[in-house]
């Protein structure tokens, strides 16, 4: 019988997890492996490496959501897509390891999620980009406790940001983005996603994958 | 006789391997094609892509990745590559 390895979504400090959903990985059922104070939130998977499609992305993000609002919702730290442990074993040494790093990632974020704003001009159009971004600043800086620039990908990405926002503080910050429509919505295009679990807002590289 | 052989070949193969790492890089281009992948996505989200047209750029843009990724990987170490 093949063994089963332990596909991860993300970390919190709530050991008290346990739902059905449509996870990346075959099996539904996802629950917490805890080492300490901290727990993991994963799916039980056949294979190592999960195809990396609009889907399984799709579904990594869903379960982030639910863990994210589920019950009271509360705090995560979430891990990039694909992270898979051979078993718990390896996953609690990760957790032991890094349990510093991901006590003060789950401090940074709590409380708080991810927003983002894309502002996408026509094609070939000419945009004073300096000016824009600028403003963008101003709007948000008040109103978000950080920022991460993400990579301009297409030649028409004039604004590709994502903000870390207090739950508090939404109902602010969707003002000043409707501030941010009102002024650029006729000329850009505007895209206001989220709120995401905090991907841009934790850095913590697992070494071996195993 | 073979050192000898290998010294006068050697400034040929190194112009020879600058060339060619180029066009290694020019045609297999990962982040460019990761790039082309975002902006798909993008343009699906935003409207401006019919789902069709996106799940068609899609699937060839994900093929050039494969084929960007498994030719570099075939040409590492015989072909100096940097980004």
């Amino acid at each position: 019988m093949a063994s089963t390895h332990l596909y991860t979504y993300g970390i919190t400090d709530d050991a008290d997890v346990e739902f059905e959903i449509d996870g990346v990985t075959e099996t539904s059922r996802v629950y917490a492996v805890d080492h300490g104070s901290l727990a993991a939130i994963v799916s039980d998977s056949e294979i190592m490496e999960p195809d990396r499609s609009d889907e399984n992305l799709r579904a990594h993000d869903d379960v982030l959501q639910e863990l994210l609002y589920r019950d009271g919702g509360r705090t995560v730290v979430p891990m990039q897509f694909g992270m898979v442990f051979k078993n718990a074993r390896a996953l609690k040494g990760v957790l032991r390891g890094g349990r510093r790093a991901f006590r003060k990632a789950l401090n940074d974020v709590e409380g708080r999620v991810e927003l983002g704003l894309k502002i996408l001009a026509e094609e070939g159009a000419t945009v004073d980009r300096e000016s824009i971004v600028a403003t963008v600043e101003d709007r948000l800086g008040p109103v978000s406790v950080s920022e991460a620039e993400n990579g301009l990908f297409s030649d028409r990405l004039v604004v590709n940001r994502s903000y870390l926002v207090e739950r508090d503080e939404r109902a602010a910050f969707d003002e000043a983005i409707d501030g941010i429509i009102d002024e650029y919505g006729e000329e850009f295009i505007v895209q206001y996603t989220g709120p995401w679990a905090p991907y841009s807002f934790v850095d913590i590289e697992i070494g071996a994958k195993q | 006789m073979f050192i000898v052989d290998d010294l006068l070949v050697r400034p040929f193969v190194s112009l020879l391997n600058v060339v060619q790492a180029m066009a290694v890089e020019e045609l297999y281009d990962t982040e460019a094609i990761r790039d082309d992948i975002k902006e798909n996505r993008l343009l699906f989200e935003v409207g401006e892509r019919s789902r069709e047209e996106y799940e068609e750029r899609r699937s060839n843009l994900e093929q050039q990745l494969d084929v960007a990724e498994q030719a570099r990987e075939n040409l590492q170490g015989k072909v100096e590559i940097k980004r």
